[in-house]
Order: C-alpha cells, then sequence, then structure tokens
C-alpha cells in the first residue's frame, strides 16, 4: 500500500537574502494509511509549516514530498485531504448545514443533503444543523469544522492545533470525539499540538520536532491500546509515552 | 460575551450523554428566544420618541414666546401648516428630486460595486485605480454640479442623476473594495484547500464579507444622494423640483414654504435611508449587528 505521506529532506526557506529564515530543515517520515500522526514542539518549531507543506498551501524549497503518491499540487486538486484550523472558520452567514456543505458545493458533489446530515451524525450536530456558528459554543464549532472537512471523504485529515483554544474539558471531550470519528472513518491523520498529553493519547506516533530551523528531533511511537478513554489517561503506559515525549523535549533544550 | 459562552457551554455539555453532564439543566439555544426582541426594540425607541417631541414643544414655545420671525425661524406648526396647504406642489417637486436621487444612486452604486469587484479580480485594474480613486473621494465632487448642467441637456434630470451618481459612486467603490479584500487568511487557505477556483472564492467567501461594508456605504450613499440632488438643481434647470422650490420661495421671503420644502427633503433623505436599511436586514439577517436583539 503507497504511504500517505512522504518526505525526503524537505526544506522551507521564507523570505530572501538577509530577511532569510529557514522554518524547516531535512524533514524525512513516512505515514501510513490509517495512522494518527501528531506533530508536536514548541512554538517557532515549523509544526504548522509543515502541515501547510502536506496541504500544498505552502511550496517546499528543497527536497520531496508526495502526498498520496503525487505531488502535494495534484493531491490538493484531486482532493485528497481536509483541513481543520485552529479557528473554526466557519463563515458566519451560513448556517451549521450549509457550512458543511460547502466544500460539496465547490466540488459539485451531489446528493449534499444527504452527506452533510451523516457527517452531523458524525460528529452529533445534528439537531444543530439549521443554527448559525455563532449560536455555537467553540467545542460546538471545531465539531462542525471537523464534520465540514470530512464530508467529502478525503484520506487524510490535516488538524493544526484545532482545540488550542478550548478550554481543558471541553478539549477532552473533543479528544473523544476525533478518536472515534477516527475509528469509524478509514481516515489518516496529521495532527499538530503544543500539548503533550493531547499528543500521546490521540496518535499512534509522535513526531517531536525541534526550532531553529525547524527538524525532526524523535519519533515516538505510543503503542497504547485501542479504543482509548478515560482510563487510558490513567494507565501507566500513558503516564510512560507522555515522559519520553517530554524527555525528548527536554532533551532539544538541553542540547542548544 | 462571558455570559453568552457560560450558556454556550451548558448546550455542548446537554448534548452530550455523560454522567458529568446531568448537573447542568436544561436551557434554550442562544438565539432562538425571538418573541421578546421586537419589544426590546420598541423599548429602546422610547427615548428617541420623548426627545423628538421635547424638542419640538420647545422650538414651538421658544417662537412664541420670544416672538421669533418667520425670515429667521417658523415655528413648527406654521411650516407643517404650509405643507398641508402646498403638499400638491411641494410633493411634486419632492417627487422629481426624488426620482434624480434615486436614479443617480442606483446608477452610481451598480458602477461602484463593478469597479470594485474587477479591481479585487484584476491586481492591475486595483494598482492603478485605487489611489486615484482615494483622491477623489476627497475632492468635493458637488463642485461639478454646474458644469454638469453645461454637459447635459440642463432642463432634464440628466446632469443631476449623474452628478448623484459621482458622488455616491466613490464611497461605494472604495468600501465594497475594503470588504472584498478584507478577508480572513484562514478562510482563503480553506477555500485553497478545496481547490477553488478564485470565481468560487469571489462568490463564497469574498462577496459575502463585502455586504456589511458595502450597507455601511450605502447608508452614506442614501444621504448624499439626496444632498447632492438638491444641490445640483440650486445650480438651476428645471423648475418643478425641491432644489428651486426652497430656493425660489426663500428669494421670495416666503419662508414657511421654504420650510416646508426642507421638510420634504428630510423626508426623502430618511426615506432612502430607512430603504437601504430594511434592504439590509433582508439581505444578511446573520450579521453581528443584528444579533443583539435575538440574542438577549
Amino acid at each position: 500500500m503507497s504511504l500517505v505521506v512522504d518526505a525526503s529532506n524537505v526544506g522551507k526557506v521564507f523570505g530572501s537574502g538577509d530577511a532569510q529564515v529557514e522554518a524547516l530543515q531535512d524533514i524525512s517520515m513516512e505515514i501510513r494509511p490509517g495512522e494518527f500522526v501528531s506533530v508536536i514542539g514548541p512554538s517557532g518549531c515549523g509544526k504548522s509549516t509543515l502541515l501547510r507543506l502536506i496541504g500544498d498551501l505552502l511550496t517546499p524549497t528543497s527536497g520531496t514530498l508526495l502526498i498520496n503518491g503525487k505531488t502535494p499540487l495534484q493531491a490538493r486538486v484531486d482532493r485528497d485531504y481536509g483541513i481543520v484550523f485552529q479557528k473554526s472558520t466557519l463563515l458566519d452567514w451560513r448556517t451549521v448545514r450549509k457550512n458543511v456543505e460547502l466544500p460539496l458545493e465547490i466540488m459539485d458533489i451531489e446528493e449534499r443533503e444527504t452527506s452533510a446530515a451523516e457527517m452531523l451524525d458524525l460528529v452529533q450536530l445534528n439537531e444543530f444543523g439549521e443554527h448559525y456558528p455563532w449560536q455555537l459554543s467553540g467545542g460546538m464549532q471545531q465539531r462542525v469544522a471537523i464534520a465540514r472537512a470530512l464530508a467529502f471523504n478525503p484520506s487524510l485529515l490535516l488538524m493544526d492545533e484545532p482545540f488550542g483554544a478550548l478550554d481543558e474539558m471541553t478539549r477532552e471531550l473533543m479528544q473523544q470525539e476525533v478518536l472515534r470519528i477516527w475509528d469509524e472513518t478509514d481516515t489518516t491523520v496529521v495532527f499538530v499540538t503544543h500539548s503533550i498529553p493531547e499528543a500521546v493519547f490521540l496518535s499512534t506516533r509522535v513526531i517531536v520536532m525541534s526550532p531553529r530551523p525547524g527538524r525532526i528531533s524523535e519519533i515516538v511511537e505510543t503503542g497504547l491500546p485501542h479504543p482509548r478513554d478515560e482510563d487510558t489517561r490513567e494507565s501507566q503506559q500513558y503516564y510512560d509515552k507522555v515522559t519520553d515525549v517530554r524527555e525528548a523535549l527536554r532533551h532539544e533544550e538541553a542540547k542548544r | 460575551m462571558t455570559r453568552d459562552d457560560a450558556e454556550r457551554d451548558r448546550e455542548i455539555l446537554e448534548t452530550r450523554e455523560t454522567a458529568v453532564i446531568t448537573a447542568f439543566e436544561g436551557d434554550v439555544p442562544v438565539g432562538t428566544r425571538t418573541p421578546s426582541a421586537l419589544r426590546h426594540r420598541i423599548r429602546n425607541l422610547i427615548p428617541a420618541g420623548i426627545a423628538f417631541v421635547l424638542v419640538i414643544v420647545v422650538w414651538e414655545t421658544a417662537i412664541r414666546v420670544l416672538d421669533v420671525k418667520a425670515f429667521i425661524l417658523p415655528a413648527p406648526s406654521v411650516i407643517v401648516d404650509r405643507f398641508i396647504a402646498t403638499w400638491e406642489v411641494v410633493w411634486g417637486a419632492g417627487w422629481n428630486t426624488f426620482k434624480e436621487a434615486i436614479g443617480g444612486l442606483v446608477m452610481g452604486t451598480l458602477l461602484g460595486v463593478l469597479v470594485a469587484l474587477s479591481s479585487v479580480r484584476w491586481v492591475p485594474v486595483r494598482e492603478g485605480l485605487m489611489p486615484f480613486a482615494i483622491a477623489a473621494n476627497s475632492v468635493p465632487i458637488i463642485a461639478l454640479a454646474p458644469i454638469a448642467n453645461g454637459m447635459f441637456s440642463i432642463t432634464s434630470s440628466v446632469p443631476k442623476i449623474v452628478v448623484v451618481a459621482v458622488v455616491v459612486f466613490f464611497p461605494v467603490m472604495i468600501n465594497t473594495t475594503r470588504g472584498l479584500l478584507e478577508v480572513d487568511a484562514d478562510e482563503l487557505e480553506l477555500m485553497r484547500s478545496y481547490a477553488a477556483t478564485p470565481r468560487e472564492v469571489m462568490r463564497r467567501v469574498r462577496v459575502p464579507h463585502s455586504l456589511p461594508y458595502f450597507f455601511s456605504a450605502m447608508k452614506v450613499a442614501a444621504a448624499l444622494a439626496v444632498i447632492s440632488a438638491i444641490v445640483a438643481e440650486y445650480f438651476g434647470g428645471s423648475q418643478d423640483v425641491l432644489g428651486q422650490y426652497i430656493l425660489n420661495k426663500a428669494s421670495l421671503f416666503v419662508y414657511p414654504d421654504a420650510w416646508a420644502g426642507i421638510l420634504v427633503a428630510s423626508f426623502l433623505g430618511v426615506g432612502l435611508y430607512s430603504l437601504v436599511l430594511v434592504t439590509e436586514r433582508l439581505v444578511m439577517p446573520w450579521h453581528v449587528s443584528f444579533r443583539g436583539a435575538d440574542a438577549t
């Protein structure tokens, strides 16, 4: 089976001349279908940049990057991925249902109402279809954003600190939601976060990055059993992995 | 804001059937409690109504007590009397002025929106045009009025419509352009992730975003349209219009009649403005400025 993300020696430089900033250096990684991979690191380590390279929202300056065996541009044009940002980015003038239908309208996909209803079922917001985004809480808005990202059945879901603006309790509920959704669909997830517990709880693998220039310092396999629930958060293995990731991050600090 | 957040949090919790959740009792989703909204809005109008009545009473009393001459300021009752006595003539003039104002408003708006759309779609158009537009916007365009009378048939309504259209054009164009351009970077990235065409981005994101800007420009433009139509009329042309009516009555020292003309002019201004307000509400019921009434 072909890799969902295949990066070798990918680099990204912003600006030119004296103002040049090397955001990413020598990124090599492989993500297999069905994986849930988190990318973690301190601010400025280029984790969001990496996600944007995968989504062809930015173009790498060096190395090769393949998405589903294609160039990122081709993958984007083929609508291979859905994306969720930190802000829900819902369109204010559309109801929840219409927001979920947005990508379907743009992609000219038929039977929008059925798909939107399915997606709202998936994120358990069906009774809120006719509400406007501003009538929902932050957590609900993010669930709509997830429904919208999955509405056209992309094989890859990119998430850029999607729960960064939520309070701790909502955040943990949302993590459960995402795992359930990941379980119910065959989506591969790349999840950018700066929360260690979040990364460990969600992922099959955690990619630890270090800043200036951004590069991969370690990859931690979590190996936690599925399905994961509140008990997982209290298990010894979970603590151990959180410690592993924390040490990987600290190790990098010490080296500098 | 904080209170709303608390309410919304309660909702999200309600929809989940977890044990923690039962601690929170039911609540109606924000924004569904409309029946009280109308009453609320009417209550908001009461202070303005009282102020209006007060001003009229003070005005009327002051004129009577101080025995102010009508050429300085007539009493409201006198103005209303003259308005009723002459209403056929003065409304006729008002109607003609209204036609010029709305004709120019529609033309100027259409042109403004068209230029705004193309300046956003094609960067060179924007870069070439915008500096001039912004400069032209600070020029008192109304000064063109006498010249427009020479350019077009002075007795027709054309020169007036042209002046109104030019006056209206700039604020509409500049504001709409700004609205079309001030789109959240995330929303553009989202559209890019869908591989949406520029046309789709325009239609689904930029145009809806520009509506609040467009309507605030229209509110200014509605007032400007009536003002510039009347000022253009002062420079001559057909006699059966408000500008000429007010001018003639004033030069004949029939001030209460002139004031009746001004009263009609105010109706036109308020009328056009209200038309914009109503359209705005119909076109974008989702907008943030209308939420207060629904949410509380």
